[in-house]
């Protein structure tokens, strides 16, 4: 086999990964759009806000996704479902506003896909950042506390505070980048009804 | 034996940078690995010293990184450093240039390791750093890969045909898997679901289509010469390269389970992975004549012991993919511990003992040393073989009974980090031996380059050639 030849055989291999996936990928999901739904006229998945965008990108640098999945499958051959973290199978239409767009490696802890569903409460993803074992004790989720900043309280606490004990009249206050991630969490739910994946 | 010219002394300093890095970054990726999985065998330890850049989110991609990028990938391109201009017969020209060039990509892995510790990953898969580290990689490759394609495309009919495809394949699949995976996922060009598409892609090119090629070129090279015997079948090789190269971008999809893959792209993720499970079985029948018979000389010959359990973990590491691409399989196992088994066995089995046999094979011939008869060589090889062994195995049967429970709504998943406990303290050990095999071959590494043992004649791959007929290290190709 002369040089060229075997150079020429490599191009076309890999422009066939390439053009395959990526290509014939674009064309499937890459051109997909949202979906009005006419009852409430809200897009479908709704556009997170800006913050919840930074959110995605605090998410990915603690190392979340080492241990939490953002896709849930089923309803056959997989319990994802029965457990309750969603109330649908995640499509490729779901991810349509993530940037980054992830789905993690592992599922050491829960899937994540809906977690704004099933924890709406601000205050309670605060406080699983700051202390996961304060909500559940058995949880092998690693505290986040560098997210916190410690101020003194003044007069009053304010809201945002997290209600845990401090010393020398501090209050715990969540730094921006528990904010954006707190927003991004809650812009994770699918409890919207898609052509390809209608909610039961 | 050939006589190293000046300017493949040049060509040596290259090498020698990108080996010191890749043995030095390879005891640093396994003392922080232990520590990683220290935190999630006792997670109470996060409670007690919360530091953000040691918490296991950061060190967990970041290990990842040092031994693809540092390790196995610096490894690779010093050991085809030495390896290409003394095959081709053909020095390389500016030195400076390539030593150069091995300096970033040094330095791309310090300041990749400087930004997942500090600022942590960016989440992509294969590609946890920034754009910068990414250009500096690329223009390091850049440099690197131009020496060695010169030294190719000159010999390309002097010497076996097999290990010229790999390269060649490996050569142009890295920048372009590299560059457009870093135009699409970091340019916005890709939209939502397409971006995972990407990442498995790039994921695939980088392991399947840039390291396992490299791995395969120091097999089809140096295998025959440290045992003597010409590998067989031609065509059979040739098929094999054909759908290693056509199939190896394609694997990654299997991955996925549902969710935003399309599923025809999981069928064909599948279907790939199956018919390149042909392709290893193929490059399997044409290396295994090559070592039968041939037990005691691994035993003499350090080399040639790493190559053997190098070959047989290529077998068993594809084996193990086409196993967990199989429907019922994947189903079950996607979003487990089967990922970092396939890890532990691509790169701790099978790269890993590819690049020590390389390096054993190669240095002598290159700084006109022999190993020095030592026990660090012993618990270099046992260490790391049984470290390896227990990693892959530990993580794989985490990953099935994971897989099993979770599939099971009945379990709750404080119950599943429990059972994966007793397995994660097997994988502890296996990364301690692993680390002790690792800080054993440093040592003897770091004082042979320093000449701290006493000379010993160089018993290597090169005086071995004169031996085989036709083979390019022969002297009648001189």
């Amino acid at each position: 086999m002369k040089s060229s030849q075997a150079l020429v055989l490599v191009f076309l291999a890999l422009l066939f990964a390439w053009a395959g996936q990526v290509a014939l990928g674009f064309f499937q999901v890459g051109r997909l759009e949202p979906i009005l739904n006419e009852e409430t006229n809200y897009p479908a998945p709704p556009t997170p806000s800006g913050l919840a965008q930074t959110g995605a990108r605090v998410f990915a640098s603690q190392g979340c996704l080492e241990c939490h999945s953002l896709s849930v499958r089923g309803p056959s051959g997989s319990a994802d479902l029965t457990r309750g973290w969603g109330p649908r199978r995640t499509v490729p239409r779901d991810y349509l506003f993530r940037e980054p767009a992830l789905i993690g490696l592992s599922r050491i802890g829960s899937d994540l896909s809906n977690v704004g569903l099933r924890v709406p409460e601000s205050k309670d993803l605060l406080m699983h950042l700051y202390n996961p074992r304060q909500r559940n004790p058995n949880s092998t989720c690693p505290p986040h506390p560098w997210l916190f900043d410690s101020s003194l309280a003044g007069p009053s606490i304010e809201n945002e505070a997290l209600s845990v004990p401090t010393r020398d009249w501090k209050q715990l206050l969540p730094s921006y980048e528990a904010k954006a991630l707190v927003a991004y969490l809650q812009s994770l739910r699918t409890d919207y009804a898609l052509p390809e994946a209608p909610l039961k | 034996m050939n006589s190293p010219t000046p300017s493949v002394c040049k060509a040596n300093s290259s090498a020698g940078i990108l080996l010191i890095g890749s043995v030095s970054w390879a005891l640093l990726g396994a003392g922080l690995q232990v520590l990683a999985t220290i935190q999630l065998l006792v997670p109470s330890l996060a409670y007690l010293l919360p530091i953000p850049w040691i918490g296991y989110g950061h060190l967990a991609p970041l290990v990842s990184f040092l031994f693809t990028y540092g390790w196995i990938s610096s490894g690779f391109l010093g050991v085809l450093l030495i390896l290409i201009p003394r095959i081709s017969g053909i020095p390389f020209r500016y030195g400076r240039l390539l030593t150069s060039a091995a300096i970033l990509w040094q330095f791309a892995v310090l300041v990749g390791l400087a930004e997942i510790l500090w600022n942590g990953s960016t989440g992509l898969l294969s590609l946890p750093f920034s754009r910068s580290v990414s250009v500096l990689f690329f223009i390091s490759f850049l440099i690197l890969g131009t020496g060695l394609t010169r030294g190719l495309g000159r010999s390309w009919k002097s010497g076996p045909l097999l290990p010229r495809l790999y390269l060649l394949g490996g050569l142009i699949a890295f920048p372009l898997g590299l560059g457009t995976a870093e135009l699409l996922l970091r340019g916005s060009l890709a939209p939502g679901a397409l971006q995972i598409i990407m990442q498995f892609a790039w994921h695939s090119f980088l392991h399947h289509l840039w390291l396992t090629p490299l791995a395969l070129v120091l097999l089809f090279q140096l295998l025959p010469a440290l045992t003597g015997r010409a590998a067989g079948s031609l065509s059979l090789g040739i098929l094999s390269w054909v759908a290693t190269i056509t199939l190896g971008g394609w694997i990654g999809n299997s991955l996925a389970s549902e969710g935003p893959m399309p599923s025809w792209l999981q069928s064909a993720g599948v279907v790939a992975t199956l018919l390149l499970g042909v392709a290893v079985l193929g490059n399997t029948l044409l290396f295994k004549p090559l070592l039968e018979g041939k037990w005691e000389e691994c035993r003499r010959q350090v080399a040639l012991r790493f190559f053997a359990v190098g070959f047989w973990s290529y077998f068993a590491s594809y084996a193990w993919i086409t196993f967990l691409a199989l429907p019922g399989v994947r189903q079950t196992t996607t979003f487990t511990m089967v990922g970092q088994a396939t890890q532990a066995l691509l790169l701790f089995s099978f790269y890993g003992n590819v690049l020590a046999g390389a390096i054993y094979a190669l240095l002598p011939a290159s700084r006109s040393m022999g190993w020095p008869s030592h026990p660090a060589l012993a618990y270099h090889f046992w260490f790391t073989t049984l470290g390896a062994a227990l990693l892959a195995s530990a993580y794989a049967l985490a990953g099935i009974f994971q897989g099993l429970a979770l599939n099971d709504p009945g379990v709750p998943m404080s119950t599943i980090s429990s059972y994966l406990r007793p397995f994660l303290v097997i994988v502890l050990a296996g990364q301690l031996f692993w680390w002790i095999g690792q800080l054993a071959f440093s040592s003897i590494f770091f004082a042979s380059l320093l000449k701290l043992f006493p000379s010993v004649a160089p018993v290597a791959v090169f005086p071995a050639n004169r031996d085989i007929p036709n083979h390019p290290l022969h002297p009648a190709h001189h």
